[in-house]
């Protein structure tokens, strides 16, 4: 097992993976000197492209950077040169200003172009997509394979993302200081979604949908890298980390969902969960804490359980208490009740479910039926749980979950 | 998230009772419909269907398969033709179904319906 965070060698790499972490530094020096996101990305996509092909044949060169930095500058200039008639009439029409500093960092750049793909003015499905190309170097036929959509959707998402770049006219500069915290949010919530997004193994190709979670634990760690200070990035790829360890325990070869207390502990990744645990250790306390910190402080307890029934409950439930403090919710909520149920007993846990009923928040999820099937369950309702999980399996929208739910409804018949 | 708009009806007494311009105009709509879903990178699938008359309807009858012309529901609930979508929010979803309603309605269609196609991460 590779250690995921380890550090780039160029000279250890495969193809694929250094042309993919080499696309973002290109794609930011571009954007950085000539100022045009739109046709920088389209060029260094096409340099993606030729070196693909090239260094599969002729090896990776002595300076695979410059080499791709030479090639996407040629494109680019080409790309001028046929539409010069057209650009002179538009020459004022500028895709996004010239940044104010004329030096930066390629992590400077690459951060920039993060905060530029996951902008606010976007759409959530559009900041996935842009992320996975720009940042990411995926094409566009991967990324429509991953979201399970036409190619020529998957494409027109994506331009329209640039163009409402470009019509906004967004600075390709780091957000500045004062926006900075809420636009670090952004980005990392799109990161976890696409992790998710790739978590399942409800609809398409299961391998391919992995891959958008490798992807989002890429990026996540490539994020660290930028901003070692930050402990919520900490936190997102240890959970990352942690969470994933566990993706070879967590269905069946036919699909179907295996829960946390019923896995296979002997199939999780261990190289993988000591990684997040020391990454976690070298964050928690030196940083305010925040939400995925503490998600990924409870994942590590589950991960450090030699068997479910050795899990650390009360220190889960303690978790919680302090998540439900920092980022208040009725998920938050719906998973204390978890725990305290393990700690306290179901009628506990039970009782605290009961002061979500009538939430707006919680009306269109399965998710409340769903514990609520499993602790009236615990407590020896079997009736009363079977209806829970009959509810919860009408409401899903995760097909593998519904058979899981359906299933354990008709176990109680 | 994915979301499936599926309209219903008999399109051909539809269009009997539709002046012609109306008809244009229906064409038009739908084509533009379709563009705008595409332009927008939403379009995932948009496909019409043979008139509920040409229907052949399967049921279980006295321990065999059977096979009937015709279609299950009422010819004038009958689905004629879906669009698949994969859109940010649910109200992004109705909202697209709101437009063919707006279009549709008036000239005396039923309604439409949004299904929430199964494409969620499971959470158990």
């Amino acid at each position: 097992m590779e250690d995921p965070l380890r550090e780039p060698d160029s000279s250890l790499r495969e193809p694929q993976d250094l042309l993919r972490e080499l696309a973002p530094q290109v794609l930011g020096t571009l954007v950085r000197r000539h100022g045009q996101f739109d046709a920088c990305e389209d060029a260094v996509q096409e340099a993606l492209l030729a070196a693909a092909l090239q260094w599969a044949e002729t090896g990776v060169p002595e300076n695979p950077r410059s080499w791709l930095m030479t090639v996407a500058s040629r494109r680019l200039v080409d790309e001028w040169r046929s539409e010069s008639a057209r650009r002179r009439r538009e020459e004022t029409d500028a895709v996004l200003e010239l940044p104010t500093q004329a030096l930066a960092s390629d992590e400077d750049d690459t951060l920039t172009l993060v905060f530029l793909c996951c902008h606010p003015s976007l759409s959530v499905p559009s900041q996935l997509a842009l992320t996975l190309r720009a940042v990411g170097g995926l094409s566009t036929t991967e990324i429509a394979n991953a979201f399970l959509v036409p190619e020529a959707t998957m494409g027109q998402r994506i331009s329209r993302a640039k163009q409402t770049l470009k019509s906004s006219g967004i600075r390709f500069d780091l957000p500045p200081p004062a926006e900075r915290a809420d636009r670090l949010r952004v980005v990392l919530q799109v990161l976890y979604l696409m992790f998710n997004e790739g978590y399942t193994t409800s609809s398409g190709p299961a391998l391919q949908r992995a891959d958008l979670t490798t992807e989002a634990t890429r990026l996540a760690a490539m994020l660290h890298q930028l901003m070692p200070a930050e402990g919520e990035v900490a936190g997102l790829l240890a959970l990352m980390l942690l969470t994933d360890a566990r993706r070879a325990a967590r269905s069946n070869a036919d699909g179907s969902v295996v829960p946390l207390d019923e896995q296979q502990r002997a199939r999780w990744n261990m190289a993988q969960i000591e990684a997040g645990v020391a990454l976690l250790t070298r964050t928690l306390g030196k940083v305010p804490i925040g939400p995925y910190q503490l998600q990924a402080a409870i994942a590590a307890v589950h991960d450090e359980a030699p068997t479910a029934s050795e899990t650390d409950w009360p220190q889960i439930l303690a978790l919680y208490e302090v998540l439900e403090q920092v980022s208040p919710g009725p998920v938050v909520t719906l998973n204390r009740a978890v725990a305290l149920a393990m700690v306290n007993g179901p009628r506990a846990g039970l009782a605290l479910l009961g002061t979500l009923d009538g939430d707006e928040r919680m009306a269109h999820t399965h998710r409340l039926d769903a514990v609520r099937g499993h602790l009236l369950e615990l407590a020896g309702e079997l009736v009363a749980a079977r209806e829970a999980y009959q509810r919860a399996a009408r409401m899903t929208a995760s097909l593998p979950e519904q058979r899981y739910l359906a299933l354990r409804a008709a176990r109680l018949a | 998230m994915k979301y499936m708009i599926m309209m219903f009806g008999d399109a051909a007494t539809m269009m009997e009772q539709q002046p012609r311009e109306w008809i244009v105009e229906m064409m038009d709509f739908m084509h533009k419909l379709n563009d705008d879903l595409t332009k927008s990178g939403e379009l995932v699938d948009a496909q019409g269907l043979t008139d509920g008359s040409q229907a052949k309807t399967v049921r279980f009858q006295n321990g065999i398969p059977v096979v009937t012309d015709g279609p299950f529901a009422e010819s004038k609930e009958s689905i004629i033709g879906y669009w698949i979508v994969d859109v940010e929010s649910e109200a992004r979803a109705i909202e697209i179904a709101s437009r063919v309603v707006a279009f549709i309605g008036p000239a005396g269609a039923p309604p439409v319906e949004v299904r929430h196609i199964m494409d969620a991460p499971p959470e158990v």
